[in-house]
């Protein structure tokens, strides 16, 4: 992958289009195991995403107009540029590319500013650290700017009424970063300076977008198929788990139907990248599909690799979560499913938090061996757990009919659990009003329903019931509308019966 | 060699099926010995030719047996042979040889049983060696399982299809996945058959639905049984009458059928076949027996509320512990004792799958509890001078202050109504509740369906209402009431 070995002459058109076609650079052999030249040269800035970065830049350049700068390049310049390369001082989370920007940026400055010979060269930071202080500062503006407009409320529209109860409700799922016991991972601000890197939202202004338009296309020309193949002729089918190579952050999800290539691939660290930049665009634009897809890719690109390890679990564990609140629980499932193995398996994660979910889960599909198996998976020490516990009662409220009990332990879900009870909330509430119907006599206050199967009010609860055809057991009597749960017959019994039939078994396995 | 064929010889001769599965039989336990000499008198280079001397040319003991099926059994002991290398190997029984993998003694191990589908499908071999499939399906299942236990999570063999995530069961039960399939070949290779059925390979049918039975649970996917009970269902007017097949397969075949019935929370369906597997168990078998009873007790506890008698657990200790607690809870209607039973078992009783359906028990220990309320509500003076009745209108509160004294913990209102208009909803007890009056209206007949408390003071009883009858069964003996005894006031 180095340059130092590019030398057939089939890497000379792509090689001469990104330098522009400028003439003094074809001479390949000449720098050959030499330095890069123009990534001092301020004209390619904007490239950035150089595939091949050199091993050492501080050798003497093969250009003429290059050798005149050298010559103004003191010692311990050269040497802090030799410094910043040195693989000792890489540091994981600055790519190299941004390293060369900031390096560059860096002398020209000094240059410019006529301070080359005066600056303490020695005692400079190198450029991958100045890198991590400029992204830690724009984190603080950032955070600033977030704690105006935080996205992340989980949307209520559903319910209109006494908001106090609401956030009483949902306090747990609210995701609010001061709470770190509920901390999600995809909050944290992070790495925030990759848009250099990444292909940005529409809206953006038509000069930035084309820039990175060509950037792209440049790098595609790169790493076109006949190239690759080129340089390494009939690749070896793949024995073992591969390793990928690809340096892209994004990328589609595609089913896989033969063998995946490690061009196609991106290496673990390279996920990592992905995984932030997932996190950040999540919360900056909420556009699920796009999520989604990303996300498949990046389970798709661990998988290919066997990478099994906390990061892993992180990436299906924020899948997880994306899924839940959008309720997609085809995906959800799949995660769960990949979770418990991994769990199993012995790496740290939420586990507590996602055996309680589980749980939640089969109770909404209904699924009575896999309900089994889920609580036959939980250790003593699991059962003392809040979430777990949670999950457990709503399991056996709901065996016993204890509506009552239910409609409290829905009141107050522990973490994202709420979003699970959603689902078959509306089933267990027809489910008690057919109890309900049958066991009362004749009547009683409109009320009772609205606490017992915790509505948000009357109001609410009227609309239920007159949305299953009951409009006429209410009727009203002094200051009250009185339910007249006698005279309901099999009207509930029926809606209860069809309701607990349909179970969405979407991605159930 | 020559001895393994001579038994193979004077086997077919009599047309001893039982006998000839015993010559490819690899009981190493019992059998160490025998094996190794079978093995060690092959050799790779002329193992093939020996074999076929024996089979061709040996004139001392022609069989009756056409070329082509005489083929076919030399390619299964050939099979056979590497096999026994195999397993001798993995055993570490071959000294001049390390250690070989299980999952190259299952794979070994499939090449013989494909070897011998062979034999009906190519060679026409008759119904009466199906023996040897048994014995092929039986080994087979036992390897897989070695295998996958060998290997254990640490496959690290390449990724053959393209998921997009790992599939955690199959990378656990590799082995005993293929194994399912060719376990499903057996089975469709005697369903498929369309001799006569004196000809037929169809009498080895449960034999194999059996083993795959067995490898579905252990697969955890119990569920694709079902599948193989629907294509049994739809050919079940050509086979044979199930009374006619062998009883340990009809046992065995039944405890699944009910095993089934019961995680589907078909009940009454699991009862019917667990009821017939527990008749026809030798009762000899003891642990069988009581893999029966650890599912017949639950279904009786929700079909007919009734529990199993000290004298129908006796024989089984370990059915004690699991049951005899929570069976006496449920009767006195102690709450707490029920939820304490409960827990103390939940370990097993999930284990074996029964957790959920005996947390169901607790609508009978409440029920009995509120009837004991009910009870010592007493008799009011009947209607205008009348006989004393009972008191049918009893105060929430006061079944509240019953399910906190035996609960042990408190209780809001309005959950005990709830519970009560479960007690109401389930048909447990026969009455409403009136909700602003703060008070329960009972049945005058029958509050408590199914327990005999009279509405009328001085009233006899008949015993035949009590008593819920269970058809088949001495049931004042082995199963008792799960109702608390009716009292009489």
């Amino acid at each position: 992958m180095s340059w130092a070995s590019a030398t057939p002459p089939g890497t000379q058109p792509a090689y001469a289009s990104y330098a522009h076609a400028a003439t003094a650079y074809t001479p390949v052999p000449v720098r050959q195991g030499f330095g890069q030249p123009y990534t001092l040269q301020p004209q390619y800035a904007a490239y950035a995403t150089p595939t091949n970065p050199p091993p050492a830049p501080a050798a003497p350049p093969a250009e003429p107009q290059q050798q005149q700068q050298k010559m103004d390049w003191p010692d311990k310049v050269r040497s802090y540029v030799q410094r910043s390369f040195e693989s000792k001082n890489m540091l994981p989370d600055v790519s190299r590319e941004e390293m060369e920007a900031k390096l560059k940026e860096t002398i020209s400055h000094a240059k410019d500013a006529g301070i080359m010979y005066t600056t303490d060269w020695d005692s400079m930071p190198l450029p991958q650290m100045l890198v991590r202080t400029q992204r830690a500062a724009q984190l603080e503006a950032q955070r600033a700017t977030q704690m105006l407009a935080s996205q992340w409320q989980r949307p209520r529209q559903t319910r209109l009424v006494l908001p106090t109860i609401t956030t009483l409700k949902r306090k747990s799922s609210d995701l609010s970063e001061s709470d770190p016991s509920t901390g999600t991972p995809w909050r944290s601000n992070k790495k925030l300076s990759l848009s250099d890197r990444i292909s940005q939202p529409p809206g953006l202004d038509s000069k930035s977008l084309k820039q990175a338009e060509k950037a792209e296309n440049r790098k595609q020309r790169f790493n076109t198929a006949e190239y690759k193949t080129y340089r390494s002729p009939s690749p070896p089918p793949p024995t073992g788990p591969i390793l990928g190579t690809c340096t892209n952050l994004e990328k589609n999800y595609l089913r896989l139907t033969a063998p995946p290539k490690p061009s196609l691939v991106r290496p673990e660290h390279i996920l990592h990248q992905t995984l932030d930049l997932l996190k950040k665009k999540w919360r900056k634009e909420n556009n699920y599909n796009y999520i989604c897809d990303q996300f498949k890719s990046l389970r798709q690109d661990l998988t290919v690799q066997r990478i099994k390890n906390e990061f892993t679990v992180s990436v299906y564990e924020i899948h997880a979560r994306i899924a839940l609140e959008k309720g997609d629980l085809g995906e959800y499932n799949q995660c769960q499913t990949q979770l418990r193995a991994l769990y199993a398996s012995g790496i740290k994660g939420n586990a507590v938090e996602f055996k309680a979910y589980r749980i939640l889960y089969f109770i909404h599909t209904s699924n009575r061996t896999a309900l089994n198996d889920a609580i036959a998976d939980l250790t003593t020490a699991d059962k003392e757990e809040r979430a777990i516990k949670h999950a457990l009662e709503v399991r056996s409220a709901l065996a016993l009919g204890n509506y009552h009990r239910f409609f409290q332990l829905y009141l107050d879900v522990p973490n994202m659990g709420a979003y699970l009870m959603d689902m078959f909330v509306k089933r267990e509430r027809l489910a008690a009003l057919a109890n309900m119907c049958k066991a009362y006599k004749p009547d009683f206050k409109l009320r009772f329903i609205t606490e017992e199967l915790a509505f948000e009010s009357d109001a609410e609860a009227a609309q239920f019931i007159i949305d299953h055809n009951g409009q006429h057991l209410l009727v009203e009597r002094e200051d009250s509308i009185i339910f007249m749960a006698g005279n309901a017959k099999q009207l509930f019994e029926t809606a209860r019966a069809d309701a607990h039939r349909r179970v969405d078994l979407k991605g159930q396995i | 060699m020559d001895s393994l064929i001579k038994e193979f010889k004077a086997a077919y001769a009599g047309q001893l099926g039982n006998d000839l599965a015993k010559t490819l039989t690899p009981d190493v336990p019992n059998n160490a010995a025998q094996l190794m000499s079978v093995w060690e008198s092959g050799n790779s280079q002329s193992i093939k030719d020996d074999l076929k001397f024996l089979f061709v040319r040996d004139k001392s003991a022609r069989l009756d047996m056409s070329s082509d099926e005489a083929g076919g059994w030399q390619a299964i002991y050939y099979s056979y042979w590497k096999a026994l290398g195999e397993i001798l190997a993995a055993e570490g029984l071959r000294k001049s040889r390390v250690k070989t993998s299980w999952t190259s003694v299952y794979e070994a191990w499939k090449e013989l049983t494909s070897q011998i589908i062979r034999g009906y499908t190519n060679h026409e071999f008759e119904n009466w060696t199906i023996p040897c499939l048994y014995v092929a399906g039986k080994y087979m299942r036992l390897y897989a399982m070695r295998a996958d236990a060998e290997r254990g999570n640490n496959g690290d063999e390449m990724v053959t299809n393209f998921q997009d995530d790992f599939d955690p069961e199959t990378e656990k039960h590799k082995s005993l996945e293929d194994c399912a399939r060719q376990l499903n070949r057996i089975f469709n290779l005697c369903l498929s058959d369309r001799a006569p059925l004196s000809e037929s390979r169809k009498w080895g049918i449960y034999y194999a639905i059996n083993l795959l039975f067995k490898t579905y649970f252990k697969l955890n996917s119990a569920a694709l049984s079902k599948n193989v009970l629907r294509v049994l269902s739809a050919g079940r007017g050509d086979m044979p009458d199930f009374e006619s097949f062998p009883k340990s397969q009809q046992v065995t075949f039944k405890y699944y059928e009910g095993v089934l019935a019961f995680l589907e929370e078909n009940y009454e369906e699991a009862e019917k076949h667990l009821t017939l597997a527990w008749l026809l168990c030798h009762k000899g078998a003891t642990r069988n027996m009581e893999l029966i009873l650890t599912y017949l007790i639950p279904c009786h506890l929700l079909t007919t509320h009734t529990l199993p008698s000290v004298k129908l657990l006796a024989p089984f200790p370990k059915l004690q512990t699991l049951f005899l607690k929570l069976a006496t809870a449920i009767k006195k209607g102690d709450l707490r004792g029920f939820h304490q039973a409960l827990q103390e078992g939940e370990d097993e009783f999930v284990k074996r799958r029964i957790y959920l359906t005996l947390e169901r028990g607790r609508d009978i220990a409440l029920r009995n509890l509120l009837r004991k309320v009910f009870i010592a509500g007493g008799f009011i003076e009947g209607a205008e001078g009348g006989a004393q009745v009972r008191r049918t209108r009893i105060p929430v509160a006061e079944f509240a202050a019953a399910i906190r004294m035996s609960g042990g913990q408190d209780i809001d209102t309005d959950e005990v109504e709830c519970l009560l208009a479960n007690m109401i909803y389930k048909n447990l007890m026969k009455g409403y509740i009136a909700h602003e009056r703060g008070f329960v209206v009972l049945s005058k007949n029958g509050a408590f369906p199914g327990t005999g408390v009279l509405p009328i003071r001085g009233m006899r009883y008949a015993e035949s209402t009590l008593r819920l009858s269970f058809a088949g069964w001495p049931t004042s003996v082995l199963w008792e009431d799960g109702f608390i005894s009716a009292g009489r006031g």
